[in-house]
């Protein structure tokens, strides 16, 4: 078997590891939103990023990844709901609080987004190997070994975009069912505004380079 | 009663702690292979946060309860 395919069956079964975590731990609702939504966020985020020529940002390497869902890798569909999730249960631990329950929840988001950053400077390097990544553009900004920072924060912005609206729909008094389909639904603010996230960052640094 | 109501068994309660080891070991040991490992990077950054978890579960009530 090829080493990256077993890698993506890996990353697969480490996800259902996770799923059944939360389900255990976090409850029916909470699991079926966040990796519903997740799922749905990197189907719909990620063939947007590979397809949209204007976004100008990176596509996959077809020569890279074996399972695909459109321009997108398979795997993209929990790559943001188990590195999240990570970050999220890392954080509560950490912290001593709770997202859901408010226990220093301000500290549970900010650590989160810190984790993703740092989640990320793991990926990249791992990325960069193979590629996985095809860029469309030079990073105008980078950090240790040649990470593009405007990355970094856009994983750190992903987590602070995901959490605090996984928040407001799993707030909402209504029957689990449709707090998922909100949440699923949500995707279509969720992925602008992390483009804009991204973009002000681009913005900034683009005198850099 | 259902599964929420009992308190997870160790394994249970540490998967996000597991996957992650995982996770990190695979990708530094294939950066090792490939003679690609950059410490700062791929080690550094995520070994911290599960430094930081292993310390609050040592140190904390519930983390000698195993909570």
């Amino acid at each position: 078997m090829d080493t990256f395919l077993a890698l993506e069956l890996i990353a697969l079964a480490l996800t259902a590891l996770l799923i059944w975590h939360s389900a255990r731990t976090r409850g029916a609702a909470f699991t079926w939103m966040f990796f519903m939504g997740g799922a749905f966020l990197g189907l719909v985020r990620e063939n947007v990023v590979a397809q949209v020529a204007a976004l100008n940002l990176y596509s996959y390497n077809p020569a890279t990844f074996h399972l695909w869902v459109g321009a997108a890798p398979l795997i993209l569909m929990v790559f943001w709901s188990y590195t999240i999730y990570l970050a999220l249960t890392f954080s509560e631990v950490i912290a001593g609080g709770n997202l859901i329950g408010g226990k220093r929840r301000l500290w549970v988001i900010l650590l989160s987004m810190v984790f993703m950053a740092c989640y990320d400077f793991l990926n990249e390097a791992f990325a960069s190997i193979y590629p996985m990544v095809l860029w469309k553009f030079k990073p105008a900004l980078t950090v240790w070994g040649g990470t593009p920072a405007m990355v970094l924060w856009g994983y750190a912005g992903m987590a602070l975009i995901f959490l605090l609206t996984l928040l407001l729909v799993y707030r909402l008094r209504m029957r689990t069912a449709y707090r998922v389909m909100i949440f699923c639904a949500s995707v279509i603010v969720m992925i602008p505004l992390h483009l804009l996230w991204i973009a002000i960052f681009r913005l900034a640094t683009s005198a850099i380079g | 009663m259902n599964s929420r109501d009992k308190r997870p068994n160790f394994f249970v309660r540490e998967i996000p702690f597991i996957v992650l080891l995982v996770f990190w070991v695979i990708y530094a040991g294939i950066e090792i292979i490939r003679d690609r490992l950059d410490l700062l990077t791929s080690v550094i950054p995520t070994g911290l946060f599960i430094i930081a978890y292993v310390l609050v579960r040592l140190t904390s009530k519930e983390g000698k309860d195993g909570g």
